[in-house]
């Protein structure tokens, strides 16, 4: 150590340095000894499997399941990154319905999810879900995702407020009815009928899915510039610009429980999983809010519509899939499961026979005490379809920015010239959309 | 005599001092061998090895990638296993992209007002606290540097409340102040009102960080140069032309780029605060965001690399454009 000619304390850094990196080197990657491992981004779904897990462990001994929670965001991410890299994959995953078409992306063969049409039909399953479910977990006709949910959408609304507006409820039937109350009780920067964005697509989303309309058709053309398309933003916008609107939006979180709570928005667009969320953030307003079915288009029509959802997928990489199938047959079919599961967390299940179990009846006292799954499960079967595609994020997207656009114009002009901007500012969305399909090869 | 001319003996010296030790060990060599041909030898190679670890790191997670990504950026890709040569296409295309090009102008317009409001705050700033009859100058300086302490995404939620419409601080502190600006002004929601809303957050987060930088500069200025400009009858702001900017114009030049740079890469402030989106109108959308959005939400590796590259490209020659502009070749490369 003396003859080295920098020093004792340089020798000892560099022999530092050297082991250190030899030991990271060699050092043995993470061992997962699980028999599957599980992601999902939900709470929600992560509170419930942990405690249905241990049941479906001890029916099959010796599987062992590794279920881990990671958020929404980084799922996606981190899955793209582990297909792309082959590295870390884990053998099963709950996408959410916006990120799952970026992973069917490349041709048919190169999808990262075991194809489960043929389970699905040998096992009768796909006739005891809802069908239209599995359109976004769809492609080329291969079913890659089983369903988790229907999501169909009601609106909850502010009991207490509109009984002493005078609003009665039962005699809104259509959007007409809904909006002519939402003109008498909407006070300009006070108070909105309801929550509805201006500059994202949120409840446009939802609004173009009732009025038939959507992102693209089963064979993956972009549509945001058909006729359905234009008609509901040519609705839409003047529900939220202009010296007509009932709808204002605030953003989410805290402020929205505010919001509520103060009654600066009297109703809200709720699907089944956002009456849970509801329920826990506003939690002062139990007994207050009730909900009442999505109003129809014209009278007799279908009275919901969809926002959300998730599928389960098994990745390619999944060593046990006959046991990997097991267990989201386990978690997604379970009846006895899937009501201790609704009490918890609201969602309705795609499958139509965990309909009948009594939870799905029982009266909630938050919802001033209206039986929750019934009234969400008698609008799932009317649910529509929406089909996706590994460009659904840009579209989304498109579909926002021409909002904002629409937004923009209709307060500038009015209604002079609003719908030829309009199929004119559409187009040029699909257009963009179109141009990016194009210039994929695969 | 110039102040090289001063110079120049003294690094003969070393150098002329540094050549005899070197010489020394060979003529050491020489004469003695084994014990001393092993401490020759390590005296040769040592460097290297100590250099190694940082070479094999930077050729595995520097290189490979820089130059992996150069090929990436001429194929259409479908992940890492699908690559179809597609020569210059995806540069081609980021030339009738309009979503590129928002990105390109949103983070322009970004980088201008970062750069031609932080900057000049940044020394205003740190004149004012390095003024001797200020009191309280360290903590001072404590507080205004102490944003950039907590990390980007802790500031970006922090200012998410403090914009929220209705309820929140800014609207409020605005609505008392003028009461035609409406409580509901939506700052991450409107079109027109987020680029202000982010550049306003970086103020926040970043003038107190380059003021330290300007505050080592002013330091280091000669105070002879003030008392000669006194004699001579300059007032505050010819002192601050002829003296303090020259004298501060190195470490000006280097705030100058890095912000600048900073500024081209701007990711994390915006995707948290907008949600993981562009925001309204894709107003808030960055280089960076766009080329994350491309490479890891749409798979779009190919394109993402041409994104990545054309963004190093052009950063670098707007960072050489504002070289040449501010003198500094000219100078000896201060």
């Amino acid at each position: 150590m003396r003859s080295f000619p920098f020093g004792a304390a340089a020798l000892c850094i560099l022999a530092l340095a050297i082991i250190s990196g030899l030991c990271l080197a060699f050092a043995p990657a993470e061992q997962h000894n699980a028999t599957l491992r599980l992601w999902v981004f939900a709470k929600a779904h992560y509170d419930t499997y942990t405690k249905a897990i241990p049941n479906f462990e001890r029916e099959n001994p010796g599987v062992t399941v590794d279920l881990q929670l990671v958020s929404n965001s980084s799922l996606a991410t981190r899955l793209q990154s582990a297909f792309l890299a082959d590295v870390d994959v884990p053998d099963q995953v709950e996408i959410e319905i916006s990120s799952a078409g970026s992973f069917f992306r490349g041709p048919l063969n190169e999808v990262g999810f075991l194809d489960l049409t043929d389970r699905l039909h040998q096992s009768g399953l796909y006739d005891k879900m809802v069908q239209a479910r599995f359109a976004p977990y769809t492609k080329q006709g291969h079913i890659f995702g089983l369903p988790h949910d229907v999501h169909p959408v009601m609106l909850a609304y502010r009991r207490d407020l509109f009984e002493q507006a005078g609003v009665d409820v039962s005699k809104i039937e259509t959007w007409d009815d809904f909006i002519a109350a939402g003109r008498r009780v909407t006070i300009p920067g006070k108070r909105y009928m309801i929550e509805m964005s201006d500059n994202s697509g949120t409840q446009l989303e939802v609004c173009l899915f009732q009025h038939g309309g959507g992102y693209f058709d089963p064979d993956g053309h972009c549509i945001l510039d058909n006729e359905a398309s234009v008609q509901t933003m040519l609705w839409y916008v003047p529900l939220v610009a202009g010296k007509n609107k009932i709808g204002g939006d605030l953003g989410s979180g805290q402020i929205l429980t505010k919001a509520v709570e103060d009654g600066y928005f009297l109703t809200l667009v709720t699907p089944d999983w956002r009456s849970k969320s509801i329920e826990n953030d506003i939690p002062r307003m139990a007994g207050k809010m009730a909900l009442m079915p999505f109003p129809a288009l014209t009278r007799g029509g279908v009275r919901t519509s969809t926002w959300g959802g998730t599928m389960m997928g098994i990745t390619k990489h999944c060593k046990n899939p006959d046991m990997a199938w097991k267990l989201a047959q386990y978690l997604y079919l379970n009846k006895e499961d899937l009501a201790m599961r609704f009490r918890e967390n609201n969602i309705l299940p795609c499958s139509r026979e965990a309909w009948e179990h009594p939870s799905f009846h029982e009266p909630r006292a938050y919802w001033s005490g209206q039986p929750l799954g019934e009234l969400y499960s008698k609008l799932a079967p009317q649910v529509p379809f929406q089909y996706s595609s590994p460009f659904i994020s840009t579209a989304k997207g498109k579909l926002s920015e021409a909002l904002v656009d629409c937004v923009q114009q209709y307060k500038a002009q009015g209604d002079a010239g609003f719908e030829a901007f309009v199929r004119a500012r559409l187009k040029r969305s699909a257009d963009e959309v179109r141009l990016r399909i194009a210039r994929n090869p695969y | 005599m110039s102040t090289q001319d001063k110079v120049e003996p003294t690094q003969d010296k070393s150098v002329a001092s540094a050549n005899a030790v070197v010489r020394r060990a060979s003529d050491h060599v020489d004469d003695t061998p084994p014990r001393s041909r092993w401490f020759a030898l390590q005296h040769r190679y040592a460097p290297y090895l100590f250099l190694l670890p940082f070479l094999i790191i930077f050729a595995t997670f520097g290189i490979y990638p820089i130059v992996k990504s150069l090929i990436l950026s001429l194929y259409a890709t479908n992940g890492p296993k699908d690559q179809i040569f597609v020569g210059l296409s995806n540069f081609r295309f980021l030339l009738s992209d309009p979503e590129f090009h928002t990105a390109v102008w949103n983070t322009a317009v970004f980088a201008f007002w970062s750069v031609f409001l932080q900057l000049p705050l940044a020394l205003g700033l740190a004149m004012l606290l390095s003024a001797k009859w200020l009191k309280g100058r360290e903590f001072l300086r404590l507080a205004f540097f102490s944003p950039h302490l907590v990390g980007q995404a802790f500031v970006a939620v922090l200012f998410m409340v403090l914009f929220v419409p209705q309820y929140g601080l800014i609207n409020n502190g605005l609505h008392a102040v003028s009461p035609q600006i409406p409580l509901d002004m939506k700052w991450l929601s409107e079109a027109g009102l987020v680029m202000p809303a982010l550049v306003l957050t970086s103020l926040w987060m970043y003038v107190g960080f380059n003021m330290i930088y300007f505050l080592a500069a002013l330091q280091a200025v000669d105070r002879e140069l003030y008392e000669a400009a006194m004699v001579d009858g300059a007032n505050a702001w010819h002192q601050f032309w002829a003296v303090t900017l020259p004298g501060i114009r190195p470490v000006a030049v280097f705030v100058l780029v890095t912000a600048t740079i900073g500024s081209f890469q701007l990711f994390e402030l915006p995707f948290i605060m907008l949600n993981n989106g562009g925001g309204p109108n894709n107003a808030g959308l960055t280089i960076v965001m766009y080329l994350y959005r491309t490479g890891f939400e749409t798979g779009d590796l190919g394109y993402a690399s041409a994104i990545g590259w054309t963004l190093a490209l052009g950063v670098m020659a707007i960072s050489l454009i504002q070289m040449r502009l501010t003198g500094v070749w000219k100078r000896g490369g201060e």
